[in-house]
């Protein structure tokens, strides 16, 4: 299984934007991290998305332990996960495998395809048509999976904020509307992820926010190009979509 | 008139590349400080035009010995970074930094003629970049605090409530002890957004460490409801943002301030 499929075509949009490939569903979300392996003999730290989110929220990991968004950006070091810091929160042979000797290879594989065993894991989630192919929104409201909300506060509940946004196209002749829910981002997400940095708060405040730079890895394109259900799936979003 | 015109084509080139910077964030995730970073400032109105390195002022050592009003208050401390212009003649003078750090009640600056054996001093404010020795270690220090979530990682009010810390709201020959005014009520700020709950603001949790005169009447008027913001410009580090963004435990953590329930 080394040769990555081609990209799943299938929306005819996909020439329209000339949208970024798609590896094979086991590797979707999967990314190697070489911050400072780069340098060092170890191979690079493969890290598995879908593995995790199947028992944390987004937010412990890219809020609580201040994992930022961009593979290599965050200041990970041995020492650091050694102190619990990053992912020795977990990783520390209480909650999770220790960082030892004989446990390096778990993580430092140098390999993207290091969990494609274990992706039947997920066979009896619902299906989705694009990157790992598993609906965790409907996973979790089914209560397939039961993500903790927060490691360091044991009572934590989102704020349940249910507005559901409706986002006027901007280009003359075109229809087809967004419609961003926010019940099911704040399931996995503090407000705090997303505003301010990403999106403003006032009514169409947020500048630039067009579908070329979402492609970019902007806005929306922060998660949903690479773990979130990838902009391939249009309609999920443009639901008015013929 | 042509220095005018090489003048008027520097300025255009560095604006553009300004807006070509700032046009390149748009849409992404800041980084977040560490905690140990959370809420340290960088003071360099003119430390580096005088070769000496900039001074990183740490608001968690101090915030655990003195309110928030001593400095910003009696001691007259800008709520910015580098607002208070504070020169070494001032600190020698006794005035801002210098007020506590003179020798006496805590390590003071070294006289120029002093300065060439006693450098040392000097290193634990100009610590820009520096590895310094001797200052306390943040995770040492903090160790047995009770947690937060964000910022320094320190419920401050927790740590305040179980006497681990103790904070002093006077500095002796500058502050004037005047009785204190009762706090008002505790009130609800009600949300303008249909499903966000509401904020209950406490008075006590503010004034015991702000006293009145931090916030009223310059950041809020003194009258409710004369004064209109909204969360943007929070975010964007005015009214509650003038600490919350930056010392005060961040707005990243919404339910510690929109905490009452929605029905």
């Amino acid at each position: 299984m080394t040769t990555a499929l081609p990209a799943i075509a299938g929306s005819v949009y996909d020439g329209v934007f000339d949208l970024p490939a798609l590896p094979e569903p086991a590797r979707y979300g999967n990314v190697l991290i070489s911050r400072s392996t780069k340098s060092s003999t170890h191979p690079s730290v493969s890290f598995s998305h879908w593995v995790h989110r199947q028992h944390y929220t987004c937010r412990v990991c890219h809020f609580e332990l201040n994992f930022a968004m961009k593979t290599n950006t965050t200041e990970i070091t041995e020492a650091k996960i050694k102190k619990g810091e990053y992912c020795g929160a977990c990783h520390n042979n209480q909650i999770a495998f220790g960082v030892n000797d004989d446990t390096c290879v778990f993580c430092h594989t140098g390999n993207q395809g290091a969990t494609d065993a274990r992706f039947p894991e997920l066979k009896d989630l619902p299906k989705a048509q694009y990157g790992d192919q598993i609906n965790w929104v409907k996973s979790l409201k089914k209560k397939l999976i039961a993500p903790k909300q927060s490691i360091l506060s044991d009572d934590y509940e989102p704020i349940p904020f249910d507005k559901v946004l409706r986002l006027e196209p901007e280009w003359s002749g075109i229809q087809t509307k967004a419609f961003f829910p926010h019940l099911q981002h704040t399931a996995w997400l503090d407000c705090a992820d997303c505003h301010p940095d990403i999106f403003n708060i006032q009514k169409k405040g947020t500048k630039h926010f067009r579908m070329d730079y979402i492609k970019n890895g902007k806005f929306c394109g922060v998660c949903h190009l690479t773990v979130a259900f990838p902009i391939q799936d249009c309609k999920r979003c443009h639901t008015d979509l013929k | 008139m042509k220095r005018n015109i090489l003048v008027m084509v520097l300025l255009v080139m560095v604006s553009a590349s300004a807006v070509f910077a700032a046009s390149n964030n748009f849409g992404t995730k800041k980084r977040m400080p560490r905690p140990e970073e959370f809420g340290n400032v960088v003071i360099n109105n003119y430390s580096e035009k005088n070769n000496i390195a900039p001074v990183v002022f740490k608001h968690w050592i101090h915030r655990a010995k003195f309110t928030c009003r001593v400095c910003h208050v009696d001691l007259g401390f800008a709520m910015e970074a580098g607002g208070s212009d504070i020169k070494e003649a001032d600190n020698l003078n006794h005035l801002y930094c210098g007020s506590c750090h003179n020798g006496k009640d805590a390590f003071g600056p070294t006289t120029r003629e002093k300065l060439v054996s006693e450098v040392k001093n000097c290193d634990r404010c100009h610590s820009l970049d520096k590895d310094v020795k001797g200052q306390k270690s943040f995770n040492e220090y903090l160790k047995d605090f009770p947690q937060a979530r964000f910022g320094n990682r320190v419920d401050w009010m927790k740590a305040e409530e179980k006497g681990l810390i103790k904070l002093k709201d006077q500095v002796e020959g500058i502050s004037i002890k005047r009785q204190a005014i009762p706090n008002p009520k505790d009130f609800d700020i009600k949300s303008t957004i249909l499903g966000m709950p509401d904020i209950i603001f406490s008075h006590k949790i503010h004034a015991d460490i702000n006293g009145c005169e931090l916030c009223h009447p310059e950041i809020f008027g003194a009258k409710r409801g004369v004064t209109k913001y909204n969360m943007q410009d929070i975010f964007a580090g005015k009214f509650c943002g003038g600490c919350h963004a930056k010392v005060a435990f961040p707005f990243y953590d919404c339910q510690l301030c929109h905490l009452k329930e929605v029905y």
